[in-house]
C-alpha cells in the first residue's frame, strides 16, 4: 500500500466504525423492539400539529442575499482565527497575505453597500 | 523554488487590481458608466497584452507563486489570443447592451474577471491553481449568461450552465483528488516526473484522469459533455454567446493541452484514446446535429462543438506538430466565430433582434457587404481554400496523419464535408432566397469587427507563415527538449 | 504568306465571334468575307507560283513529351497548294453568298464566325506537317460541322442531325486516333516526312494478335482509312451526311460537299507513301469507294428533298475519289476532288438559291415550272449538272473519265469491280441530276399560289459567287487535266504524292480501249435521256414503276434501311444499356447508396441528434455521467484490464 494512502487509514477506520455503529443501531431496533405500527405512530410529528401549508412557498429573495453575505464574512472570520494564532510563525508574508485578502473583501463589501444589498427596503 | 517571482504574474495582478478599482468606480457612478467601464476594461486588457509580451520567456519559462504559476511561450500565445477575443467581445456588447436594457456596469467587469480567470487557467501549473482559475472564469460566466435576469431564456441559460458547470467542477475535483491520491502530488512538474517512469499506471489514476478530462471537456463543450452548449448559446444574450464561443474556449483548450501534454505526458497513450473518442464524437455531432437547426445561434453552438472536435484532432496527435496545429486552429477559429456573431448581432429588423436562419434570406440584395462577409466567413469555416479556415483544418489533419491516426483524419474530413452542407445552406439562404424584411443599419462598432474578421479570413493567408511559426514555438515550450 | 492564308480566317472568326454585338451584322459580314477573300487571292498566288519545292514554316512547338514531339507548322507542297485553292475559293464564295442567303437570319455574326473558324481548321488540316496537327484540324472541322449543322438550334431535327454527325464521326475518328497512335508506336514520330521516309523498311512486318500474324502497315492504313470513311461519309459511316442537310445551305455547300468531306480523300492521298506499301488496304479502299459510289447513286434516284439528292450525289462522288485513290490513281482522285468542289458547291448554292426563292421549300414535289422566274439560277444549275454528269468539256467529264479509266486500267479484281459499279453509278448520276432539274424547274408548278407568287431571282451578292464557281465548273477540267493526271503529272505532284515502283495506273489509263473511254459519256447521255422520258414526256412512268417494283422503290427510298439497321443494332441496345445503367446502376445503386442515401442517413442522424437535446438539465447531467462511464469502460477494456 502506498505510503500516502496509509496516512488515511484512521479515516477509513473511522468511516467503517461509524457505518457499522449506525447499522447496528438500526438493525438492533428492528430485531429487538416490538413492531406494532398504527396510523398515529406512522404519521409525522407524532407530538406536533398537522402541516397547514406547502413547505415550498415563495419568500423574499433578500433572505438569501443576507445569508449569502453572512456566509462570506463568516468565512472571513473563520480564516482570521488560525491566522491570528499562527501569526508569529508566518511572519510578514503571512501578515500581508491576510491584508490583501481583507482588502479584496472590503472592496466587495463597499460594492454591496453601494448597490444597496444591505438595505431591506 | 520558494519564491514569489511576482513580475511573471504582473499582467494578472494588473488585471485583478484594475478590476477591483473599476468595480469601485462602477459602484459610485452606477450603470450610466457602463460604456466607460467597458472601454477601460478593454484598455486594461490591452495593457495586459503589452505587459505579457514584455515578459521574457524566449529561453526558459518563468515560474511564479512557488511554481503554481507558469509563463511560457505557450501561455503567452494562448493568453494573447484569449485577451484579443475578450476585447472584441466587450466591444461588441456595448450597443446591444444599451439597446436591450442590460447595460449594467457589471457586464464588462464580469467579462474582465472571467478573462482574468482564463489567464490563470492558461498559466496554471498545478491542479489547485487550475481549479481556482477555472472557477473564477466559470462563476463570472454563469452570471453573464443570466445577466438579463428579467427574461426567462437568459435566466434558464444561466441556471443550466451553473448546475451543469457545478457538476463538471465536481467531476474535475473528484478526478483531481483521485490523481492526488494515487500519485501524491498536485503540481504538474511533480506529476510529470512521477509518471514518466515506464511502469503501468494504476487503475485509480486512469479513472481520475478520465474524470479530470470530463471536467475540462465540459468547459470546451466537447461531446458528450456538450449538452449545455446549444441551450446556453441560444438563451444567453448574443454578445455573451459570442464571448462564450471564443475566449473561454481558447483558455480551456490551452489548459486541457497543458494538463495532458505537460503533467500527463507520461500517460500519452492512455489519454490519447480519450481525446480520440471525444474528438470523433464532437466532430460528428457538430456536423450532423447542426443540419436540422433553424436558429442561427444554435447552429453556431453546434458549429463550435464541431470546431473543438477538429482542434482536439491536433491534441490527439500528441506531438509538437499537433499542438501547434491546435494553436493555429484556435487562432483562426476565434476571428471566424467572432465575425459570425458580429453578423448575428447585426440581425435586427425594425429594432427587434431576430435569430432564425430564414431571417437572413435575401441579405445579398438588401445588405450585400454583410452577406459577402458572412459568406466569406462561412466558407472559411467550411474549410474551403484559400481561406484561412482551410489551413487550420489542414494542419491538424496533417498532424494526425503523421501520427498514423488515419481514421481520425478521415472522419474529420467526412465531418468537414457534412458541416460544409449547413454552412453553405446559410449562404444559399442569403443569396438565393426571396428577401423578407431588410435588416436595420449595422452599428459602427460591429463594422469594425466585421472588417477585421473579413481581413483575417481573406488576407490572413498572407500571414500564415509567421502565425504558424509562433504556434510552433509556443507548442515546443510544452515538450521537454 | 503561307501563314497569312491560314491565320486570316481565324482572325475573322475571332473578330466576328467575340465582337458579336458591337460589330453588328454588317461588320461581321464584311470583315469575315473580306479576310476570306484576301486569303483566297493569296492561295491562288501560292498555287500559281508554286516552284515545286515543298516548304514548311514552323510556328512553334505544341507537344514535347519524351520522344513525342509535334509542332504547329504550315506545310506547302503541291497537294497542300491544291487544297488551299479549293478550300479558300469555295469558302470565300460561300462567305459572300451567305451575306445574301442568311440576310434574314438573326445571328449572322455567329454564322460567319463559324464559317471562318471552319475554314481555319480546314486549312490547318491541309497544311499539317504531322499527324497531330492534321488530327487537330480534323477534329476542328468536325466541331464546326457540328456547330453549323445545329446552327438553327431551336429545331429539334437540326440538333439531332448535328449529334448524329458528331457521333458517327467519332467512330471514324477513333480509328484515325488509333492509327496515329499506331504510327507513333511503329515509327516513334508523328512527323510526315520522317514517317514516310521510314515506311519502306516496315513493309512485311507483322504483329501477333489473337493467334493471327497481321501486317502492321496494312492495319495502320485501314485504321487511318476508317477515319477517312467517317469524315468522307463512305458506306457504313455515311448515314450522317444526308441528315447534315439540316444545316443552312451554304454550310452544305462548303462543308458537306466541297471541303470537309473531301478531307478523307486528301488524307489518303497525303498518306500515299504509306498506302502504296499496303496493297491490301488499297484494295479495301477501292471496294468501299466503289460500293459507296453505287449505293449513294441508287438512293439518290428516288429522294424528293432537293438537298438530299445532292447530298447523296456528293456521297457517290466521294466514292469515286476513293476508288481512284484505291487503285493508285491519286492524281485522278485529287483531280476529281478539285473539279467536284466547284460544281458541287455550285449545285448546292443553286439549290440554296432555289430554296431561297421558294420561301424555304425543299421538297421537289412542291416545285416545278419556275425556270422562267429564276433564269440565272436555272442556267447555273444546268452548268453544274452538266459537269456532274460528265458531259464533255465540262470539268466533271475529265475527272470522272480518268477515274473510270484508271479503275479499268488497274486490271485487278477490285479495279474492275469499281469500274462497272462506277459506270452504272455514272448513269444514275446523270439520271437523278436531270430528274432534279426537271422536277424543280419544269412542268406545271406544284407549289401553292402564295409561294409561286413570291418566287424571285436571288440578289447579285448570291449570284456572283455562283458565277465564279460556274467558271470553275466549266474550265477547271481541261485547264488542269494535263497537270493533274497527264503525262507530266509526276513532275507536277513532285514528292507530295508517292507512286510506288510499277504504279503506272494513270498512264495506262490513257491507253484503255475506246469503248471504255466512251462508256461514261454514253451512259451519261442515256441517263439524261431517261430522265427526260420520265419527267418531261411520260410523267406517269415514275409512279407506275414505283408501283410495279414497290419493294425495290421502298428499299431505295429508305436508303437501303441503313438507319433502321443501325437503330436496331447499335442505337437501341446502347439506349437500353444506357437506360439500364442509368435507372438500375446509377439511380438504384449509386444514387441510392451514394449521395441520396448518405443525405438521407445524414438527415436521420441529424434528427436523432437533435432529439437528444431535450432541454432537461437532468438529461444533460445524465449524458455527462454516461459519457464518463463509457470512457472509463472503454479505456479499461480497450487496454486489456
Amino acid at each position: 500500500m502506498n505510503e500516502l494512502l496509509r496516512e488515511y487509514l484512521p479515516v477509513l477506520i473511522f468511516i467503517i466504525v461509524a457505518a457499522g455503529l449506525s447499522g447496528i443501531m438500526v438493525i438492533a431496533s428492528l430485531v429487538l423492539a416490538r413492531q406494532k405500527p398504527d396510523s398515529e405512530k406512522l404519521s409525522p410529528y407524532e407530538c406536533g400539529f398537522e402541516a397547514f401549508d406547502d413547505a415550498r412557498r415563495q419568500f423574499d429573495v433578500r433572505f438569501y442575499l443576507v445569508s449569502i453575505l453572512f456566509i462570506i464574512f463568516d468565512l472571513e472570520v473563520a480564516f482570521l482565527f488560525p491566522w491570528a494564532v499562527s501569526l508569529s510563525n508566518i511572519g510578514m508574508f503571512g501578515f500581508w497575505s491576510m491584508m490583501i485578502f481583507l482588502g479584496v473583501l472590503t472592496i466587495g463589501f463597499i460594492y454591496e453597500w453601494k448597490k444597496g444589498a444591505l438595505e431591506w427596503e | 523554488m520558494a519564491e514569489l517571482n511576482l513580475h511573471a504574474a504582473l499582467p494578472e495582478i494588473w488585471v485583478a487590481v484594475s478590476a477591483m478599482v473599476l468595480l469601485l468606480v462602477g459602484a459610485y457612478t452606477g450603470d450610466r458608466a457602463m460604456r466607460l467601464i467597458g472601454l477601460l476594461s478593454m484598455l486594461v486588457m490591452g495593457v495586459a497584452i503589452v505587459a505579457m509580451l514584455g515578459i521574457d520567456v524566449s529561453t526558459v519559462p518563468q515560474l511564479a507563486f512557488n511554481g503554481h504559476f507558469i509563463v511560457d511561450r505557450f501561455a503567452v500565445f494562448a493568453k494573447v489570443l484569449a485577451l484579443i477575443a475578450a476585447m472584441a467581445s466587450v466591444w461588441m456588447s456595448f450597443s446591444y447592451a444599451e439597446r436591450e436594457g442590460m447595460a449594467r456596469f457589471e457586464l464588462p467587469l464580469l467579462m474582465l474577471l472571467a478573462t482574468l480567470g482564463m489567464m490563470l487557467m492558461i498559466s496554471a501549473n498545478d491542479l489547485i491553481s487550475l481549479y481556482v482559475g477555472l472557477e473564477l472564469q466559470s462563476l463570472a460566466l454563469y452570471v453573464t449568461a443570466a445577466i438579463r435576469r428579467d427574461t426567462v431564456k437568459s435566466t434558464e441559460a444561466g441556471l443550466k450552465y451553473f448546475v451543469l458547470g457545478a457538476l463538471s467542477s465536481g467531476m474535475l475535483l473528484y478526478g483531481a483528488s483521485m490523481i492526488y491520491g494515487f500519485v501524491g502530488t498536485v503540481s504538474f512538474a511533480g506529476l510529470s516526473t512521477a509518471l514518466s517512469g515506464a511502469t503501468e499506471p494504476s487503475l485509480g489514476l486512469i479513472v481520475g484522469l478520465v474524470f479530470l478530462c470530463a471536467g475540462l471537456a465540459f468547459k470546451i463543450s466537447a461531446v458528450p459533455f456538450h449538452m449545455w452548449t446549444p441551450d446556453v448559446y441560444e438563451g444567453a444574450p448574443t454578445p455573451i454567446t459570442a464571448f462564450f464561443s471564443a475566449a473561454p474556449k481558447v483558455a480551456a483548450i490551452a489548459l486541457f493541452t497543458r494538463v495532458l501534454v505537460d503533467a500527463f505526458g507520461g500517460l500519452t497513450p492512455q489519454w490519447q484514446q480519450i481525446i480520440f473518442a471525444v474528438s470523433v464524437a464532437s466532430m460528428l455531432l457538430g456536423a450532423f446535429a447542426a443540419i436540422g437547426q433553424r436558429n442561427i445561434k444554435r447552429l453556431m453552438a453546434y458549429s463550435s462543438i464541431g470546431n473543438i472536435g477538429y482542434a482536439l484532432v491536433g491534441l490527439a496527435a500528441g506531438t509538437p506538430q499537433g499542438v501547434s496545429g491546435l494553436l493555429f486552429y484556435m487562432a483562426v477559429y476565434v476571428p471566424m466565430t467572432l465575425g459570425s456573431f458580429a453578423v448575428i448581432l447585426a440581425m435586427r429588423q425594425k429594432g427587434q433582434m431576430v435569430e432564425e436562419i430564414a431571417d437572413l434570406s435575401g441579405l445579398a440584395k438588401s445588405q450585400p457587404w454583410l452577406a459577402h462577409i458572412f459568406a466569406a466567413i462561412l466558407f472559411s469555416m467550411a474549410g474551403i481554400p484559400p481561406l484561412v479556415g482551410f489551413f487550420g483544418k489542414w494542419m491538424v489533419f496533417a498532424a494526425a496523419v503523421n501520427q498514423g491516426l488515419y481514421v481520425l483524419a478521415v472522419i474529420g474530413v467526412v465531418a468537414s464535408v457534412v458541416s460544409a452542407y449547413y454552412y453553405v445552406r446559410v449562404i444559399k439562404v442569403m443569396y438565393f432566397d426571396e428577401a423578407v424584411t431588410a435588416f436595420d443599419r449595422v452599428d459602427g462598432s460591429l463594422k469594425l469587427v466585421l472588417a477585421s474578421s473579413l481581413a483575417v479570413v481573406v488576407i490572413g493567408i498572407l500571414f500564415i507563415n509567421p502565425l504558424q511559426n509562433s504556434a510552433i514555438a509556443a507548442a515546443a515550450s510544452l515538450f521537454p527538449e | 504568306m503561307d501563314v497569312a492564308i491560314v491565320a486570316l480566317p481565324l482572325l475573322g472568326a475571332l473578330i466576328a465571334g467575340l465582337g458579336n454585338r458591337r460589330l453588328g451584322d454588317r461588320g461581321a459580314n464584311w470583315i469575315t468575307s473580306g479576310l476570306m477573300l484576301v486569303s483566297f487571292v493569296l492561295s491562288w498566288i501560292v498555287f500559281l507560283r508554286y516552284d515545286g519545292n515543298p516548304r514548311v514554316t514552323e510556328l512553334f512547338t505544341w507537344f514535347e513529351s519524351g520522344t513525342f514531339e509535334a509542332s504547329w507548322a504550315v506545310r506547302v507542297d503541291q497537294l497542300s497548294a491544291v487544297m488551299l485553292v479549293v478550300v479558300t475559293t469555295v469558302s470565300s464564295m460561300v462567305h459572300v453568298y451567305s451575306i445574301g442567303y442568311m440576310g434574314h437570319d438573326e445571328s449572322k455574326p455567329r454564322f460567319m464566325a463559324y464559317l471562318s473558324l471552319f475554314t481555319f481548321c480546314m486549312l490547318m488540316l491541309v497544311t499539317a506537317d504531322n499527324f497531330m496537327q492534321m488530327f487537330f484540324g480534323w477534329e476542328g472541322v468536325g466541331l464546326c460541322s457540328y456547330l453549323l449543322i445545329g446552327f438553327w438550334f431551336h429545331r429539334p431535327s437540326a440538333n439531332a442531325a448535328a449529334i448524329k454527325a458528331f457521333i458517327v464521326n467519332r467512330v471514324g475518328d477513333f480509328g484515325f486516333a488509333l492509327g496515329i497512335m499506331g504510327v507513333f508506336l511503329l515509327f516513334g514520330t508523328v512527323g510526315f516526312d520522317a514517317v514516310f521516309a521510314a515506311t519502306p523498311e516496315k513493309v512485311g512486318q507483322t504483329f501477333h494478335f489473337l493467334s493471327w500474324d497481321v501486317d502492321i502497315l496494312t492495319t495502320l492504313c485501314i485504321l487511318l482509312f476508317i477515319g477517312a470513311m467517317g469524315k468522307s461519309a463512305q458506306l457504313l459511316l455515311h448515314t450522317w451526311l444526308p441528315d447534315a442537310m439540316e444545316g443552312p445551305t451554304p454550310v452544305s455547300a462548303l462543308i458537306h460537299a466541297a471541303t470537309m468531306v473531301t478531307a478523307g480523300v486528301f488524307m489518303v492521298c497525303r498518306l500515299s507513301p504509306m498506302f502504296e506499301y499496303a496493297p491490301d488496304a488499297k484494295m479495301i479502299v477501292t471496294i468501299v469507294g466503289a460500293a459507296t459510289a453505287f449505293f449513294a447513286a441508287t438512293v439518290g434516284l428516288v429522294q424528293n428533298d432537293i438537298k438530299r439528292v445532292i447530298a447523296y450525289s456528293t456521297c457517290s462522288q466521294l466514292g469515286y475519289m476513293f476508288f481512284a485513290a484505291g487503285v493508285g490513281a491519286y492524281g485522278a482522285a485529287m483531280f476529281h476532288l478539285f473539279t467536284h468542289a466547284f460544281f458541287k458547291a455550285l449545285l448546292f448554292l443553286c439549290a440554296g438559291s432555289v430554296i431561297h426563292a421558294m420561301s424555304d421549300e425543299q421538297d421537289m414535289r412542291k416545285m416545278g415550272g419556275i425556270w422562267k422566274l429564276i433564269p440565272w439560277t436555272y442556267g447555273l444549275m444546268w452548268i453544274g449538272s452538266l459537269a456532274l454528269a460528265g458531259i464533255p468539256f465540262f470539268a466533271g467529264y475529265y475527272s470522272k473519265d480518268i477515274i473510270l479509266e484508271s479503275a479499268f486500267a488497274a486490271h485487278t479484281g477490285a479495279g474492275t469491280f469499281a469500274f462497272w459499279l462506277g459506270v452504272s453509278a455514272a448513269m444514275m448520276t446523270a439520271f437523278y441530276s436531270w430528274r432534279l432539274i426537271l422536277m424543280t424547274f419544269h412542268g406545271e408548278t406544284r407549289a401553292d399560289h402564295e409561294t409561286y407568287h413570291h418566287v424571285h431571282e436571288s440578289p447579285w451578292v448570291m449570284l456572283a459567287p455562283l458565277i465564279v464557281l460556274a467558271i470553275g465548273a466549266v474550265f477547271a477540267g481541261f485547264v488542269y487535266y494535263d497537270k493533274f493526271v497527264g503525262e507530266t503529272m509526276e513532275a507536277f505532284w513532285g514528292a507530295s504524292i508517292l507512286f510506288a515502283e510499277g504504279n503506272e495506273v494513270t498512264h495506262h489509263a490513257h491507253d484503255v480501249p475506246t469503248w471504255v473511254k466512251l462508256s461514261p459519256l454514253v451512259v451519261g447521255i442515256a441517263g439524261i435521256a431517261l430522265a427526260y422520258l420520265f419527267y418531261m414526256f411520260r410523267t406517269d412512268l415514275p409512279a407506275r414503276l414505283a408501283g410495279t417494283f414497290g419493294g425495290l422503290y421502298r428499299f431505295l427510298l429508305n436508303k437501303w434501311y441503313f438507319d433502321e439497321l443501325y437503330e436496331a443494332i447499335f442505337v437501341e441496345p446502347a439506349k437500353r444499356l444506357g437506360f439500364g445503367l442509368w435507372k438500375g446502376g446509377d439511380g438504384a445503386i449509386i444514387d441510392r447508396l451514394g449521395p441520396d442515401g448518405i443525405a438521407n442517413v445524414s438527415q436521420d442522424v441529424a434528427r436523432q441528434a437533435t432529439r437528444l437535446q431535450s432541454g432537461y438539465v437532468y438529461h444533460y447531467a445524465f449524458a455527462m455521467l454516461i459519457g464518463v462511464v463509457i470512457l472509463v469502460t472503454w479505456y479499461l477494456f480497450g487496454s486489456g484490464w
